[in-house]
């Protein structure tokens, strides 16, 4: 990546949503977007468009509910917020993820 | 459970997608205007913070289809499309979908009606319990006769067989009756089976209501319910309205009561294909009627033999080791003079396959089954070729439409399944026509077999297994008849298409259309070739000279087995009987015989010339037992010598057919001669026996088995007392009647049976006239057939050759205008178009005569008196098919030569 920002691993778009859901309550779409554009401090190559096939998802799943609210510009937007399944998920997804990350850093460490 | 509730997410977003859309676009729209606000209070220009809005979004087009793909189920949403489409498609050319429809229909359905009778014959399981262990036993008699002829077994048999085999167990018998039936006011008919008392054990069957027929029912004296009977689920429900409290009531079959003890399962026919039992008895009731030994006569064959095989046994090592029993098993059942008979001597036990179980029908009609099969097969495959040729028309002409489509982004997989749409939606509802016109014509066709148990057995309705066929059958034409113009289609330049302002001008897949046309032509001219050979096969075979007077002849078979005259005096019953019909009004002569001419009986023995007999072998015979006035009767005229008398003077008289006096006697004249009978018992040492017949005449030639042999040597024998109180031809004997009308020989038989023979049951006597015709019902059938088949053929290709020609000629309006422009007269143009379609005859002829070679020599054990190669067949078939050709191309060819050069011009 010459700019230096990264493409978003397939797979980790959802456990970020979830996170961020779970730490901020309800959001909506762009609120979700921004919030892990701010989080990843902009090192992410993030279209804001994919996270809504990404939403919808996790809403097949049950891992999410929405529900219509007001946004801040005083007009109709779609809340998500994290299910009771989620939140079970995040805890798995969360423990695979360090798995890897620890296998990873191991990997990463050894050296050459 | 996760792929369940997306399943079910998507399903719901399937079925209101329009709100859905909305709701996303509402929050797509709201994410854009807040990221817009937001890098408005960055300070950014509207222009631009509306701009970085976007750009940080992505591509608000791909999202949504991203979104719509994943949300709904979009391989159900295509196919919806191309539905609709397709059906657009069909109503903007309802002709066409007519066309299409009406063909297949006509292909699938003569498919569907074929297959069902070769279903119901051959091919449907017996609903039973493991019916691949199911096994037949038969006698195999053809080691004497050139035609292979199987008999049942007898009682004494089965017995033995069950007793050592150590292959089968379960072996039980079973015979087809027809018993008269009281209960209550019914009082009537009924179809019926009698059968060992295991047999349903054996078949592992369970009641739909009480109990089936055990060992314990088939004892002497009937068994704890006395005579016990089991009913057919049928009349089940159609006379006793599934009443459960039927089990224990009293009916009365032959006279007897008898008790029903239960119901059959639903669908259980017994194991005779194409026989419907509607009461089960066991083989005790043939004890009750006819007297206990009748049931353990040992040269009765009479019980179809069943059996199953023992765990990890083949049919092979089960027919292996019958092959060393048996000759055990006929010394031990069978008394000494009929063991050593020639036939006995050669006979073999086979075992074979009854999972479908058996029918007598399936020797007659495997073969033309499976030859009409591959005849309608052959109709569809024209109808494919036809459609197909249609489609492709089609095709060329919406060249545009596929080149839009395509340039909009339709990759080929996308047009060719929807073009497979467009076909499948053609093919089933033909297929639905196809069914039920194969529904209609079902009746019809069991007719044909002549054969009145088989066309009340059989069921025509469509069942689970030729449905499943029939749209198989449609699927494989949409995938036929689509392939060529989907092909096309996939193919389509888009470029080409788009840029040439006339879509005629480029004709697509015209080489392939020319394909289409002689190989229709080809199947068709074989399917004529073989339904012409057929048709001339029954054409000479109902004209050809059988020998017996036909008109106004009934056969009536008697049931004198329970009559209380035996031996001389049952001899002296037939006498008085047939002099007694003689005094009835209307009847002409009357007489007695063992057997009916070509109802496939067939009696035969060993005869010699006494003179001669040290020095000649005994030769084999058809024979016949008769009385007085049988040659008058059936109109057979004695040519040397006198008729039989009834007198016990000519008891040792006999009369032979000019065949067995030129067989016995070739050098010197028949008449005076001694003929012995010889009961051979090579073996035994005992010497053969033999009786000596003075022959008082000689009767003219005549057939005896078949309208296709030559007439065989006949001895005909006066009828005499035989063993165990019956007559040398046993105890049933039909009475020939020939009279001013058959309606009169029928009374005046039943007055006589009324008068003579009270206790006799009464059998519908045989019109001799229908006797004979069916016995060519097997040719007949086939002949009708495929005669409608290469009917249709023909039709179909007609219509295909139209349609070619037809559209050739629009596709070259403009080049006939330029010619006619350039001078080119009516009749050039006329022979024009015509040549093209001379030549695709002339290929199809071709090919098709070849084909037609090896079909005419495929069915040639079908044939009669005409050569397989016969030419006049091959010549007129050929020109039928030209002219039809000719004929339909005739009418666009016309169209074609009255184009108006000056109006095709104007339109290029």
């Amino acid at each position: 990546m010459g700019d230096g920002k990264s493409d978003v691993l397939q797979g980790t778009l959802d456990l970020m949503v979830l996170k961020t859901l779970e730490s901020m309550g309800p959001l909506h779409g762009y609120g979700i977007a921004r919030r892990i554009e701010q989080v990843s401090d902009d090192t992410l190559n993030l279209n804001q468009g994919t996270i809504y096939p990404a939403l919808l998802r996790l809403q097949q799943r049950g891992w999410i509910t929405t529900e219509w609210g007001t946004s801040e510009n005083n007009r109709r937007a779609k809340y998500y917020s994290l299910s009771r399944l989620g939140k079970k998920q995040i805890e798995k997804e969360t423990e695979s993820w360090e798995r890897t990350a620890a296998t990873m850093a191991r990997f990463l460490a050894t050296p050459r | 459970m996760d792929w369940l509730r997306i399943w079910w997410s998507r399903c719901v977003a399937f079925l209101g997608p329009k709100k859905l859309d909305e709701e996303l676009d509402e929050e797509l729209l709201e994410h854009i205007d807040l990221a817009t606000d937001e890098n408005l209070r960055r300070g950014m220009s509207p222009q631009d913070a509306q701009r970085a809005a976007l750009l940080k979004f992505g591509g608000v087009a791909q999202i949504k289809e991203r979104y719509r793909l994943q949300r709904g189920l979009p391989l159900l949403d295509e196919v919806v499309q191309d539905i609709r489409f397709a059906w657009r498609q069909i109503r903007h050319a309802p002709g066409f979908a007519i066309v299409a429809i009406l063909t297949l229909a006509l292909g699938i359905g003569a498919n569907t009606a074929v297959f069902t009778l070769t279903h119901a014959l051959l091919l449907s399981t017996l609903p039973v319990r493991d019916p691949g262990e199911l096994v037949r036993l038969t006698i195999d008699l053809s080691g004497t006769q050139n035609n292979s002829h199987d008999a049942p077994l007898s009682l004494p048999m089965i017995e033995s067989i069950q007793r050592q085999s150590r292959t089968m167990h379960d072996v039980f018998g079973w015979c087809v009756y027809d018993f008269p039936f009281r209960d209550g006011n019914v009082n009537g008919g009924i179809h019926g089976a009698i059968l060992s008392g295991n047999a349903f054990e054996a078949l592992g069957v369970r009641p739909a209501a009480g109990r089936l027929l055990t060992p314990a029912d088939d004892q002497t004296g009937g068994g704890p319910d006395g005579l016990a009977a089991v009913i057919s689920y049928r009349i089940w429900v159609s006379r006793y309205h599934s009443d459960a409290s039927v089990v224990g009531r009293e009916v009365i079959v032959t006279d007897h009561p008898a008790t029903i003890v239960g119901v059959a399962p639903e669908g259980f026919e017994g194991v005779i294909a194409a026989e419907h039992p509607d009461i089960y008895l066991p083989l005790e009731f043939q004890g009750l009627l006819y007297g206990e030994p009748s049931k353990h006569t040992a040269e009765r064959l009479w019980l179809d033999t069943f059996a199953r095989l023992n765990p990890g046994v083949s049919r092979g090592q089960a027919a292996a080791e019958m092959n060393a029993l048996f000759p055990k098993i006929l010394d031990a059942t069978l008394p000494a003079g009929m063991r050593h008979m020639p036939e006995v001597e050669k006979a073999r036990l086979e075992v074979k396959r009854a999972r479908t179980g058996w029918s007598k029908l399936r020797a007659t009609y495997t073969q033309p089954l499976l030859l009409l099969q591959v005849m309608v097969g052959a109709v569809l495959l024209i109808c494919c070729a036809n459609l197909s040729g249609l489609f492709l028309a089609r095709a060329s002409a919406r060249r545009r439409e596929f080149a839009i489509r395509g340039a909009l982004g339709a990759g080929r997989v996308r047009l060719m399944r929807q073009l497979f749409v467009e076909c499948l939606m053609l093919a089933l509802p033909g297929a639905l026509l196809g069914v039920g016109l194969a529904w209609a014509a079902g009746p019809s066709i069991l007719h044909m077999l002549g054969n009145v148990e088989a066309e009340q057995a059989i069921s025509m309705q469509p069942n689970p297994t030729v449905l499943c066929v029939t749209v198989a059958c449609a699927v494989f034409c949409a995938v036929l008849f689509g392939m060529a113009p989907a092909w096309t289609a996939s193919h389509t330049s888009v470029e080409m298409a788009l840029r040439s302002s006339n879509p005629r001008t480029s004709a697509g897949g015209a080489g392939l259309r020319n394909f289409f046309v002689p190989f229709q032509v080809a199947l068709s001219l074989a399917l004529v070739v073989v339904a012409a050979l057929l048709g001339t096969t029954v054409t000479r075979l109902l004209m050809e000279n059988s020998g017996y007077r036909t008109d106004n002849v009934v056969f009536a078979l008697t049931d004198f087995l329970r009559v209380p005259q035996k031996g001389d005096t049952l001899v002296a019953l037939y006498h008085r009987m047939a002099e007694r019909l003689e005094e009835r009004p209307g009847v002409e002569q009357a007489s007695v015989s063992a057997i009916s001419p070509f109802l496939g009986w067939r009696w035969s023995d060993e005869f010699v010339a006494a003179d001669n007999s040290q020095h000649q072998a005994p030769v084999e015979a058809m024979e016949n037992i008769i009385t007085a006035h049988y040659f008058s009767a059936l109109g057979i005229s004695i040519l040397t010598g006198r008729d039989l008398t009834n007198s016990d003077a000519d008891r040792n008289s006999c009369i032979v057919s000019q065949a067995a006096a030129r067989l016995y006697f070739p050098h010197t004249s028949a008449l005076g001669k001694t003929l012995r009978s010889v009961v051979r018992r090579p073996g035994t040492g005992k010497p053969d026996a033999f009786h000596d017949y003075e022959i008082v005449g000689i009767a003219r030639d005549t057939k005896y088995n078949s309208l296709r042999e030559l007439p065989p040597p006949i001895v005909y024998l006066p009828l005499a007392a035989g063993e165990n109180g019956q007559t040398n031809g046993g105890s049933n004997l039909f009475f020939v009647i020939h009279a001013r009308s058959v309606a009169a020989a029928n009374s005046a038989y039943l007055a006589t049976l009324h008068e003579m023979a009270p206790s006799s049951p009464e059998i519908p006597p045989a019109v001799f006239s229908e006797s004979l015709r069916d016995s060519v019902a097997r040719e007949r059938l086939l002949s009708i057939l495929s005669g409608f088949f290469a009917l249709l053929g023909l039709l179909l290709s007609g219509i295909g050759i139209y349609g070619l020609v037809a559209w050739n000629v629009t596709m070259r309006t403009t080049e006939i205008g330029v010619r006619m422009a350039l001078g080119a007269t009516r009749p050039k143009v006329f022979l024009l178009v015509m040549r093209q379609v001379a030549g695709l005859l002339a290929i199809g002829v071709l090919c098709g005569g070849v084909a037609a070679l090896f079909a005419a020599r495929s069915v040639r054990s079908f044939l009669f008196e005409v050569r397989p190669g016969n030419p006049w067949v091959f010549v007129l078939s050929a020109l039928v098919l030209v002219l039809i050709g000719l004929l339909a191309a005739t009418m666009p060819a016309r169209r074609a030569v009255s184009i108006d050069p000056m109006r095709a011009l104007r339109t290029e």
